[in-house]
């Protein structure tokens, strides 16, 4: 097969900085954003009690398996806050060092020819998978913390099993690269190639079948200059997406992160996920008429004032978003194991609660014994002293120690203890 | 061992982490496929590629090799030698600018709006001029710096003459 001119061919590529060296340093660093990344990912999953009920957002319960031996946990209380937060944070962080791992391995999907061997071929297919992969699930994940829904494809799992196709491709890639690395790094030294400031600056021995140049052009810039543009892109993308984890007044740094605007210094004024107009909740369902109805061995209707004069409590508790966001506010309201003892739902029960809000895929959600029988899970209707917004789910809203934001279910109408 | 090598390419390591991972890819690949708008998503996957290898690749090569023509000269040939080569002081805060836009696109652009101020009940049309100032922050800082180093470049350059 004739060799087609341009990128194919092997002068094309001039930037005397693209080289084994290059793409180890940066895999190096990418690497263990990924990991994190992928780790919290699969761990959000498992916040979310995927084998109760229908609380899997992946439809079918996912892989069908219940990989997560383990019931979510409530302690610590912002144990969601902290998981998402790496997600988004990791996530956010590796993007300028996977838009420069690309550039400097874009030679690579040029190659001629493009078969030699079954090998070579499988390899190269993966690298499809792997480009592919690795801008399909970053992209879809910026799109859902920014509330932007381009594609008609459900997230969740669009996102969750693009995530197989990327990070198989990827433990190809790491398996097969390796060997490269630790050459580039044994003949180049780790960071030796950090000190050569621009008129130091040499492109890499040109060897057939990696991407040094073979026809480097004089350098302009040198790779320190490169690699500390890139660590001050993501250190900077790192501090804007921690901004709306952390919270308080470091918030402000999220800059354009979303949920970094303060809302104003009143008790209700802290970060709401869904609006009550957004949710559609129409004043009549929260006025005098609204009921808690009550599931368990009996059925019981409560007023709101009826649950406020219950024994309650105050604690100061987190909402992490799976969005990367999150709040720390201090919650009153009854605890959900009087309110199972009130229904007189049996030991060990589970309890689905359900929102006044309509077709939402959040609005219900199933919470496990274990999060029920935490002291400081709660049916709040106060926060910070005052009643809660119709925003923050007035007359009353679920919140519990650990779990993800959506099963803090706002806008209850009625709750259903049952034995799993 | 070698006929191996002769057929497949490689070692049977190779092929065995081929099929190990593979099976990963694969079985997101099926459970996509099996899911609504599967063929919506492998459209966004493919575009995902092109998007990247086709469209934004050649885009900024091509816009660097504009800055490298008119800042450097051609590529590849002779350079004009200046004390403080002003191409990084354009590339880099043009390229962090871009980090930022390319991440938060959806939120500067106003693509996501309606969704933005319906679901936060926040304003998002602050972020295009937020981006906007961190751009020219970027841009200032990095001329403030050129500005000091071409200032001492030339006093050096000066002193080593009159010396």
């Amino acid at each position: 097969m004739r060799q087609p001119p341009g990128p194919f061919r092997e002068q094309f590529w001039r930037s005397p900085l693209r080289g084994p060296w290059l793409a180890s340093i940066l895999g190096s660093a990418l690497l263990p954003l990924i990991v994190i990344c992928a780790l919290t990912g699969f761990l959000s999953q498992a916040a979310y009690n995927p084998s109760l009920g229908d609380n899997s957002p992946l439809p079918g319960g996912g892989i069908g398996i219940n990989l997560y031996f383990f019931s979510w946990p409530t302690s610590p209380s912002w144990i969601y806050a902290l998981t998402q937060g790496l997600h988004v944070i990791s996530g956010v962080m590796a993007i300028p060092l996977l838009l420069v791992k690309l550039w400097a391995a874009m030679p690579k999907l040029f190659e001629w020819p493009p078969f030699r061997s079954l090998a070579r071929s499988l390899e190269r297919a993966s690298l499809v998978l792997l480009v592919g992969g690795s801008i399909f699930v970053f992209f879809t994940g910026l799109g859902n913390i920014q509330i932007w829904y381009p594609w008609s494809f459900s997230f969740v799992p669009a996102h969750y099993y693009a995530a197989f196709i990327f990070l198989g491709a990827l433990a190809l890639h790491v398996t097969l690269k390796l060997p490269v690395v630790r050459r580039a790094f044994r003949e180049e030294g780790v960071v030796r190639p950090l000190r050569d400031d621009r008129a130091h600056t040499r492109a890499e021995p040109a060897e057939h079948g990696t991407t040094a140049p073979v026809e480097p052009a004089p350098p302009t810039m040198s790779r320190r200059t490169l690699l500390a543009t890139v660590a001050a892109g993501s250190a900077g993308l790192g501090v804007m997406a921690a901004a709306p984890v952390i919270g308080g007044p470091i918030r402000e740094l999220a800059l354009l992160a979303p949920r970094g605007q303060s809302l104003g210094d009143g008790p209700n004024d802290f970060q709401v996920n869904q609006t009550a107009k957004a949710a559609a909740i129409r004043p009549a369902q929260t006025g005098p008429d609204w009921r808690l109805v009550l599931e368990g061995a009996q059925r019981v209707e409560l007023s709101r004032e009826e649950l406020i004069s219950m024994p309650h409590c105050t604690h100061d508790l987190t909402i992490g978003c799976v969005e990367g966001w999150s709040t720390t506010q201090s919650w009153t309201g009854v605890r959900l194991r009087e309110l199972a003892s009130l229904a007189g739902a049996p030991k060990g029960s589970d309890v689905e609660v359900v929102s006044l809000q309509r077709g939402d895929g959040f609005n219900h959600a199933v919470l496990s014994s274990g999060q029920i029988a935490d002291d400081r899970s709660l049916l709040a209707f106060k926060v910070n002293g005052a009643d809660l917004s119709l925003d923050h789910g007035y007359p009353a809203r679920v919140i519990v120690p650990g779990a993800p934001g959506v099963h803090c279910t706002k806008w209850v109408k009625s709750m259903t203890f049952s034995q799993a | 061992m070698t006929r191996m090598r002769e057929l497949y390419g490689s070692s049977q390591l190779h092929l065995l982490a081929v099929i190990v991972t593979m099976s990963f890819a694969l079985y997101g690949t099926i459970r996509i496929a099996q899911g609504s708008d599967a063929l919506n998503t492998f459209i966004w996957f493919g575009g995902a590629i092109v998007a990247h290898d086709l469209i934004s690749f050649p885009l900024y090569s091509g816009l660097n090799l504009i800055a490298h023509r008119s800042l450097v000269g051609p590529l590849g040939g002779p350079t004009a030698e200046r004390a403080v080569p002003l191409i990084n002081y354009v590339r880099v805060p043009t390229i962090l600018s871009g980090f930022a836009l390319i991440t938060w696109f959806p939120l500067i652009l106003g693509l996501t709006e309606h969704n933005y101020r319906m679901k936060s009940g926040l304003n998002p049309d602050i972020f295009l001029g937020r981006w906007l100032l961190l751009t020219g922050a970027l841009f200032l800082g990095s001329a403030l710096i050129y500005a000091v180093r071409l200032r001492r470049a030339t006093r050096s350059a000066a002193s080593r003459e009159s010396a």
